[in-house]
């Protein structure tokens, strides 16, 4: 038996399709893991006064901020990558995303440092998070992922074999039975691949900054990035949007996953 | 972690194809169901008002119902569709006796997205399986990653109606 759920959360359809559960206890599951999805909104959204983003922006330049522990997980997660790709994906390029007008001017106590980097957010075991440096942290590129890892993790305590979350580009499944994705972008191409239990992110350059130069990704770019967790394949399309599929390699054989990007000149080629 | 990928190698001058997508997560009945799992009765109403004065098209019409346990009324229940993108999307919205929302489901979701899909490309994609694993679209493009769907729409709908229950069913029901 498989039920289906779909809300509007995280600016988007979020789905979620479990098999193998009685009715009841599936619409039990589904209902924590959308309870948890926003959750992860409220902590991790640049734009709600509340949440821990915006507790940090409206914070004095170096005092330690108390955040909830998965905004914690989400900030380790992203440094990771900052740190195996050099900075091509870094979670603090929020100010140069205002300054082009894609993310609006957040209430803050400072103006950012446009030195600051991924390495001046400092976290401390008790889950506080301080800023060495003035600087705006924008999660956009990796907190939906985690909202589907962590969906996912939900329904798999409550027992179900099977199933699958998508919100919007971002999508894991769960299960021993392979399915079939299809990869969806403004050009209209859809490539398509077959999935067990992995998570596929898409992304296209609208929107993305290189994270060590600052300049916006190559414009009409689009990729798709498998991994073994949804936020992981999130963050790895950023790097792959700004240094290529080739030029990640070696990053997405760290986190041991697998890209496909898109251009006019050669369509869709896959780097594994 | 298993990967299989089934991607159009070198896309070429193609013709195009339309793709629609529809899925359906609850009917109405389903989800009347699961907002009022006490209810005994959901009694249709008419309501009676000018959708202009709720900020809506003059042909909107959504169903309305009334939630009943025996004689007391549980809430308010409402089916109503919003086109998304380019894409159409049913839902039902519960409002219970102190006005406040209590459910909110997308019923169903449909699109023929601006979406173009080119024909030779999207053809490749399932070669070596065409043969034997007959695709059809409905049951495999259940999962599409990217779907830039709008919610802003969705948003709007759930506004409208508020309003219509706040100046229209609140009123009645006093």
């Amino acid at each position: 038996m498989s039920v289906q759920r779909a809300r509007p959360v995280l600016g988007t359809l979020v789905q979620m399709r479990v098999e193998g559960l009685g009715e009841a206890a599936a619409l039990r599951a589904i209902e924590v893991a959308f309870a948890e999805v926003t959750a992860v909104h409220r902590c991790m959204s640049f734009h709600e006064p509340l949440s821990d983003l915006s507790r940090l922006h409206r914070a004095p330049a170096g005092t330690s901020v108390p955040v909830d522990a998965r905004t914690r997980d989400v900030l380790v997660c992203a440094r990771e990558v900052a740190a195996a790709s050099a900075g091509v994906f870094d979670p603090t390029i929020a100010a140069s995303q205002v300054a082009r007008g894609w993310l609006p001017q957040p209430r803050s106590a400072f103006t950012p440092d446009p030195c600051a980097n991924w390495r001046d957010i400092e976290l401390h075991d008790d889950a506080r998070v301080r800023l060495r440096r003035p600087l705006w942290i924008d999660l956009g590129g990796i907190a939906k992922g985690y909202a589907v890892d962590r969906a996912v993790e939900i329904l798999l305590e409550a027992g179900a074999p099977q199933g699958c979350v998508n919100a919007g580009g971002d999508l894991r499944v769960f299960g021993p039975r392979a399915e079939r994705i299809h990869l969806r972008t403004a050009a209209g191409y859809l490539p398509t691949l077959e999935l067990a239990d992995a998570a596929v992110a898409g992304s296209n350059s609208a929107g993305h900054v290189h994270g060590r130069t600052r300049a916006a990704a190559r414009a009409g770019a689009s990729v798709g990035v498998v991994a073994p967790s949804c936020m992981l394949a999130d963050a790895l399309t950023k790097v792959v949007l700004a240094a290529g599929a080739a030029g990640s390699a070696a990053v997405l054989a760290r986190f041991g996953a697998q890209a496909c990007a898109f251009d006019d000149a050669s369509g869709w080629r896959v780097a594994a | 972690m298993q990967v299989r990928w089934l991607i159009p190698v070198g896309v070429g001058a193609a013709s195009v194809v339309q793709v629609a997508h529809a899925t359906q997560y609850l009917t109405v009945e389903q989800a009347q169901r699961a907002a009022y799992p006490q209810a005994t009765a959901f009694v249709s109403v008419r309501a009676d008002f000018d959708p202009a004065t709720v900020g809506a098209p003059a042909a909107w019409s959504p169903h309305v119902w009334q939630a009943r346990k025996g004689d007391e009324s549980l809430g308010w229940f409402f089916a109503d569709a919003v086109i998304g993108k380019s894409e159409l999307i049913n839902y039902s919205l519960s409002v219970d006796v102190h006005c406040a929302v209590t459910a909110l489901e997308v019923l169903e979701y449909r699109e023929a997205h601006g979406g173009e899909v080119r024909l030779a490309p999207w053809r490749k994609q399932f070669v070596g399986k065409t043969s034997h694993d007959p695709v059809t679209l409905s049951q495999d493009i259940k999962n599409i990653s990217g779907a830039t769907l709008s919610c802003r729409h969705l948003t709007e709908g759930v506004r409208r109606l508020l309003k219509l229950h706040e100046r229209v069913l609140a009123k009645a029901a006093e």
